[in-house]
């Protein structure tokens, strides 16, 4: 074959209004192992691929058509995978291709990178700190390191302290921490400790996952496939699940952090704005293997074999129902959205009042604190 | 064709011992269908039938060998079938009986063998799969002998996989199995022993007539039904249909006559001329009467008419079935149904699963009880959720099986256990030979319905077959158990249960819903009662947390997903007052255990 690379220009949505903040994210989906959970675009043992890797996603930002909206760029996020793992002189090329061809504008942008407790020295996490990266986004998942193993994670629970103590060090004054709770076997103490101690490192956000246990991840057979474990792991019953939930709002609100999202809370101002683009179903762009994009009512994703990216393939078109996505998204935020924007719904959204799931403040329709556990059931409504 | 050249037989064997198989041999062998044309075991041509590996319809074909006629006359292989399997064994002169080397004589072989002696068929006994290694045929002609006393001279060894005997038993069917007695001259008399539904032709009898001679172009008579209809086509039989221009006495064939519908033509009626009538029918034609009933609901209310449509279809093919509109304070619009057994409830619920594409909820099967009422009158109710009130009923009935199972000696403890657990009463114990016993029970239809072949399979390691037959009413002492959901009773789950079982059963009834019901905003209590009187109570909790998390890095889609799926499940479930029930919470009741 003999074919080159498609065309990025022709295989993306044209008629693009310009001005409009804008929301970039780069997938780096590279990790020393995989973890037993884990069901995201990320390889282990493929390092050999980052360079030709780079390179592709810095052309897939300079062929990128949305170079008309320079100015608008606003956030920036390094999600994996394992972004860390990679010589900060990638971030160096990414980042200075983002000024020049973009007009990124650091000073005043939201540069986030996600990291992996161990994968990153003081130096690196200097240098990153150096070329503008002003968020910090640590997958900690847990301080047990027991639970740790369960997981499959590459570090221990002093790995982290460490590793935080660096992060701060090397200047980041805007740290997540990712938890992540119903793990097998884990009780509702053991979450309580490891949120304390979370709190105790005093970070300015932090984001509080359930853990899903996706089948064809090793966790899977390790607790629900009958035929190879005989349940050697305990699920966490719905029950727990909830008290481990309610917990963690409780605790993290009496020690000022703002729950803002169903799964995030942060010191004031500190609200992750990549994020929260998303939740008010913005425009943003992704690049790399199996990035999503949302632009101008158009949604694509890329493939997510790494190959198949670096050897260049087009970008696949997902249907989308911009009305119901965005109220499914934006009832993620406590703040909700305007009563308004729910014509058409009006009678789910009564059905929903109905059974306590939502609530109307002044103006706003949001979920109420059941409906904050129970999301699922007011978001299929929106589907 | 002289009637002193036609050969009419069968094959009788219990399943998997090789009856297909050895169809196939006879078939290739007289050339009637070249090797490459054969596909594996061509008589059985549901795809049903091939997956299960059983025989639903029977099917007739026709060879020529040296001179002759031979026409065979597959029978289905299940008890749920016997009647059929009479009709079939009716039309002819002689049988096979087919024993496997290795496993030796089994439930549905003695049953098939009475019925083949008890229709004055010549029998010749052939002991299969001789080349297996595992293979025995020394002790199968001792148990040939004990059983049937039969000798060992008479006795054919073979291998149908192989070929090995063929010649030896074709020289038998022709020598031993006598010719059709019969008389052009008489009146017509042909007997319907199969009949099938075809899209383009109506449907196809499958006869052998008796007396007198068929031919096409003339009006006939259903003498069952009494109606008349004319006689557009017949023929006989290869892989194929061949038409002919007459068909003799003794002679097996097909015939078409603009029937639409194979309850019209039912199987063991006799066609005559509608001039020139027989005196009378054909002796054994009973109507097809349901032993078993279960209510088919669709899922979504608006699959109703599709699912009428599809039962319809169904019956044009299979006379045994029988449905009528019903309808359930829980489910709503949905059939009763009438079936032959188990394994004919079974395969109707997958064709229209599969064949239909609908989504169905089958309530528990139940049997047809009796009920004396205090003032003396009968009733008969296929339906739990119709008994009357208890204080009306006197006393209860329900139908009993003879249930004869053949088993190594080894497993007989526990056979026994597990049929009096069953409210079986032992009858009898024979040996076959020091090694193997056939055992006999009176046991309720209702007990062996369930799972009772499966836990008798899973008690003896696979080696006991067994096989029953109807031997009429009982008196027990039942009682109607009610489940109901966050306080609403659901008829579609009230089961008759013996009184003495009643506590236990609602206490494993009410734990098994607990674990397939999903959680619902709020507590589902789950009760089992009789009459008002709750026996058992479980409780499914709230619903606590259901919240999707993750970001996903702006992956839309994936949450959609999550979403749809979600929803989609909720759809599949049948919502009953307020809440959501899956189709497992109705066969919750048909896996209770013993
Ligand atoms: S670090 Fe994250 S992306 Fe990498 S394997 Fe573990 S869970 Fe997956």
């Amino acid at each position: 074959m003999t074919a080159g690379p498609p065309d990025h220009r022709t295989s993306r949505p044209k008629d693009l209004k310009a001005y409009k903040p804008m929301g970039l994210y780069i997938h780096i989906p590279f990790c020393k192992k995989k973890c037993n959970y884990c069901d995201f675009v990320s390889y282990a043992g493929k390092e050999d691929m980052i360079d030709g890797y780079i390179e592709k996603l810095i052309n897939e930002i300079h062929c990128s058509d949305l170079g008309l909206r320079i100015s608008d760029l606003n956030t920036v996020f390094f999600g994996g995978g394992t972004p860390t793992l990679l010589p900060p002189k990638h971030f160096e090329n990414i980042i200075s291709t983002l000024i020049r061809h973009w007009k990124l504008d650091i000073g005043h942008s939201e540069i986030s990178i996600e990291a992996n407790p161990g994968t990153a020295d003081l130096a690196r996490l200097k240098a990153l700190r150096s070329l503008g990266i002003n968020r910090l986004s640590i997958g900690v998942q847990s301080f047990n390191d027991r639970h740790l193993k369960t997981l499959g994670r590459i570090h221990d629970s002093n790995d982290i302290f460490r590793f935080y103590d660096d992060a701060r060090s090397a200047g980041f004054e805007n740290i997540n921490l990712d938890l992540i709770f119903a793990l097998p076997g884990q009780t509702l103490d053991e979450w309580k400790k490891d949120i304390e101690t979370a709190i105790n490192l005093k970070p300015d956000h932090l984001s509080t996952y359930s853990l899903q246990i996706e089948e064809g991840t090793p966790l899977w057979d390790m607790t629900k496939n009958e035929r190879i474990t005989h349940y050697a792991l305990r699920v966490t019953s719905e029950e727990t699940e909830a008290a481990m939930f309610e917990y963690a709002i409780e605790t993290l609100a009496a020690n000022g952090y703002h729950h803002y999202e169903i799964s995030n809370f942060s010191r004031p101002g500190f609200e992750c704005r990549h994020n929260l683009n998303y939740w008010k179903m913005g425009d943003w762009l992704g690049v790399g293997a199996g990035a999503h994009s949302h632009v101008d009512g158009k949604r694509w994703s890329n493939t997510e074999k790494i190959e198949e990216y670096i050897h260049g393939s087009s970008p696949t078109p997902h249907a989308s129902e911009q009305k119901k996505e965005a109220l499914f998204m934006g009832l993620r935020l406590l703040e909700g959205l305007p009563a308004e924007k729910f014509d058409g719904f009006e009678a789910e959204v009564e059905d929903l009042m109905k059974d306590g799931l939502l609530e109307n403040e002044k103006g706003r329709v949001k979920l109420t604190r059941r409906g904050l556990f129970l999301g699922n059931l007011v978001f299929e409504k929106f589907v | 064709m002289d009637i002193e050249k036609i050969r009419n037989f069968s094959i009788i064997a219990h399943i998997d011992h090789g009856k297909s198989t050895m169809a196939d041999r006879l078939l290739e062998y007289t050339g009637t269908i070249e090797k490459r044309q054969m596909r594996e075991q061509v008589l059985d041509t549901m795809d049903l039938e091939r997956e299960r590996g059983i025989t639903i319809k029977a099917q007739a074909i026709r060879m020529e060998y040296q001179g002759y006629e031979l026409n065979l006359i597959d029978t289905p292989g299940h008890v749920d079938f016997s009647y059929e399997v009479s009709r079939s064994l009716a039309a002819c002169e002689g049988a096979l009986l087919l024993v496997d080397a290795s496993q030796g004589i089994e439930a549905q072989t003695l049953a098939n063998a009475y019925l083949a002696i008890n229709h004055n068929l010549v029998i010749i006994p052939i002991i299969n799969k001789i080349d297996l290694p595992n293979a025995e045929p020394e002790k199968v002609l001792i148990e040939l002998k004990n059983v049937f006393g039969i000798d060992k001279e008479d006795v054919i060894m073979a291998s149908a996989k192989e070929g090995i005997g063929i010649a030896e038993i074709l020289d038998a069917i022709i020598k031993k199995v006598p010719p059709p007695k019969g008389s052009n001259d008489a009146p017509l008399q042909a007997l319907i022993f199969d009949s099938h539904y075809d899209v383009y032709r109506g449907v196809i009898a499958y006869i052998r007539v008796v007396n007198g001679i068929m031919r096409p172009g003339t009006e006939i008579r259903m003498m069952g039904s009494g109606t008349d209809y004319e006689a557009i086509e017949i023929g006989t039989l290869k892989l194929g249909l061949q038409p002919k221009t007459e068909l003799g006495s003794g002679e097996v064939g097909y015939l078409i006559s603009g029937v639409r519908n194979v309850r019209e033509s039912r199987v063991g009626d006799t066609v005559t001329y509608s001039r020139n009538p027989a005196e009378s029918a054909l002796p054994g034609y009973q109507p097809i009467k349901p032993m078993v009933f279960c209510g088919f609901y669709p899922v979504n209310s608006g699959d109703f008419e599709h699912m009428k449509d599809a039962l319809l279809k169904l019956q044009l093919n299979d006379a045994a079935l029988t449905y009528e509109t019903e309808t359930s304070a829980a489910l709503g619009f949905g059939f009763r149904c009438g079936f032959l057994g188990l394994l004919h409830l079974e395969i109707v619920q997958e064709r229209l699963e599969r064949e239909y594409g609908l989504d169905l909820v089958a309530t528990a099967p139940s049997v047809v009880y009796k009920i004396i009422k205090t003032d003396k009158s009968e009733e008969l109710i296929d339906n739990p959720s119709s008994f009357p009130n208890p204080v009306e009923i006197e006393s209860i009935e329900e139908p009993f099986l003879k249930l004869t199972v053949f088993t190594p000696s080894e497993y007989v403890g526990k056979i026994m256990e597990l049929s009096i657990d069953k409210r079986g009463e032992f009858k009898g114990m024979e040996y076959l030979d020091p090694t193997r016993v056939m055992l006999t029970f009176d046991i309720p239809l209702s007990e062996v319905i369930s799972e009772f072949h499966d836990l008798l399979k899973s008690c003896s390691r696979g080696y006991a077959s067994m096989d029953y037959e109807f031997i009429g009413y009982k008196p027990s002492d039942l009682v109607k158990m009610d489940i109901l959901l966050n306080q609403e009773p659901v008829d579609a789950l009230s089961i008759i249960v013996h009184r003495e079982k009643a506590y236990y059963k609602g206490k494993l009834l009410a734990e098994k819903l607990k674990e397939v019901l999903p959680r619902h905003q709020f507590e589902v209590p789950i009760q089992a009662s009789i009459g008002n009187k709750v026996i058992a109570r479980e409780t499914k909790p709230a619903m606590r947390k259901n919240v999707l998390a993750k970001c996903y890095g702006g992956d839309i889609t994936r949450k959609r997903k999550l979403l749809e799926k979600q929803k989609e499940g909720k759809k599949r479930m049948k919502r009953i007052g307020s809440v959501d029930v899956p189709q497992e919470a109705f066969m919750a009741v048909l896996k209770l255990g013993s």
